[in-house]
């Protein structure tokens, strides 16, 4: 399933931007290894599970805790301390999605229920259009896509004379 | 359910506790006003009860090779709305374990700890009725059933360390664990090991915690915990308790593999 697919089955609202960064006391970094990621990611979430019956104007659920815990379930599961802050964006179903839109491609994750996420990246560099996935809980795949949009670009070393 | 003849067993092994448990979405139609008509179901083997905090849902997830999540909080704001409840059986050496979320079954030593342990084989036939029961009762609020996203098996064990001036005697009983001349004053670890299936998928994770401690009669032990967590191949029961039966062959193997020789033969290792 592509991600247009997923949002033509769910209504999604983008709010706040959760990349916003943040000075954050040094105790909590030390309990997180300094995943820079980690304090907007739970402040935005702790935002959504907050969230009013009908927040979209419609008939709107909160995102559900089991959901947001999964969240940083898969968070832990793929980023490095450095990584990019996804977006986080509630769905009206108590889901959810996870996305990066950074300059060498896309990639988002629309979490329905916990072990039942739906994974789609776009890669610039590699030609990729678009790549659908079910996953359940194992997201190396979605390491690799990482790596492969946030890593730099290799310069073309020129060979010895 | 008979015992598998391939399995490590022990005639007293330092068992404390043992713990089977399950976590599912949230039922429809369900609330914690409601929680009464859960106790009514399981009150004539567990007629009292003990409200604690809740659980926070937890989720065993794979992917980046150095287990990053290793010591990390979560720390959403609390789940609104319902307690955990502790339901407990007269002799008190088992309890279940509701919340919204969760259904879990333990055995644990009581009184002069001379209580018998009931074996795995017994307690989980006893946790998959528990199961059906609840499904049951959900299902009459609503038509539905169990979906099962967790599961997980725990086993506890005290190890007497008779040595308990030196806590480096620790290594007489733990393989993995070798002080030499260094004379700790305690100590604490936690190791972990995902378990991947024939197809190289993972599918939990067995989780080692040994933490030095003293008793209340004021004996030094070594808790060493084995609990192997994930998610089952499919939501309803029948996984639910195969995963549990494999958690339970992967934690009594291990329990074998990282205690030592002499070990077994104080706890005396039959097969």
């Amino acid at each position: 399933m592509t991600a247009a697919q997923v949002r033509r089955r769910f209504r999604f609202v983008k709010t706040d931007d959760a990349s916003e960064n943040r000075m954050t006391p040094v105790g909590y970094l030390m309990t997180n290894f300094g995943q820079k990621w980690r304090e907007p990611v739970i402040k935005r979430l702790n935002e959504l599970v907050a969230l009013q019956s009908g927040w979209d104007g419609y008939d709107g659920i909160a995102v559900t805790f089991e959901n947001a815990y999964f969240a940083v379930g898969i968070l832990d599961a793929c980023c490095r301390g450095d990584d990019p802050t996804p977006q986080i964006v509630p769905g009206a179903s108590g889901d959810l999605q996870i996305e990066w839109h950074l300059e060498k491609g896309d990639i988002e994750l629309h979490i329905v229920a916990p072990n039942d996420v739906h994974a789609w990246h776009v890669d610039v560099n590699t030609g990729f259009e678009g790549e659908g996935m079910l996953l359940t809980n194992d997201f190396t795949a979605v390491v690799r896509w990482i790596k492969n949009l946030t890593e730099p670009t290799r310069a073309t070393v020129p060979a010895a004379s | 359910m008979p015992r598998p003849d391939d399995l490590p067993d022990f005639k007293t092994p330092p068992l404390y506790e043992v713990a089977l448990g399950v976590q599912f979405t949230p039922t429809t139609g369900y609330q914690q006003v409601r929680v009464g008509e859960v106790w009514a179901l399981f009150r004539e083997d567990f007629p009292s009860v003990q409200e604690v905090a809740p659980l926070p849902p937890t989720f065993e997830t794979f992917g980046l090779p150095q287990g990053g999540r290793v010591g990390t909080q979560i720390n959403l704001r609390p789940m609104p709305g319902h307690s955990r409840y502790w339901f407990i059986s007269p002799s008190e050496d088992e309890l279940l374990q509701f919340q919204q979320d969760r259904l879990l079954h333990n055995w644990r030593k009581v009184g002069d700890k001379t209580n018998e342990y009931p074996r795995f084989d017994a307690l989980i036939e006893k946790f998959e009725k528990e199961l059906r029961t609840l499904e049951t009762y959900f299902s009459s609020l609503a038509p539905q059933s169990l979906k099962i996203n967790q599961c997980e098996v725990s086993y506890i064990n005290h190890i007497e360390i008779e040595n308990s001036a030196s806590v480096a005697s620790a290594q007489d009983w733990l393989n993995f664990v070798r002080f030499d001349q260094l004379q700790p004053d305690d100590f604490a670890m936690t190791f972990r090991r995902v378990i991947f299936s024939p197809e190289d998928k993972p599918l939990g994770r067995l989780i080692y915690e040994t933490v030095l401690a003293l008793t209340e009669n004021n004996e030094t032990i070594v808790q060493l915990t084995l609990t192997f967590r994930g998610a089952p191949a499919g939501t309803d029961i029948n996984a639910a308790i195969d995963f549990l039966q494999y958690g339970r062959r992967l934690a009594v193997q291990s329990f074998k593999e990282i205690t030592t020789d002499m070990a077994h033969q104080k706890w005396g290792m039959v097969s």
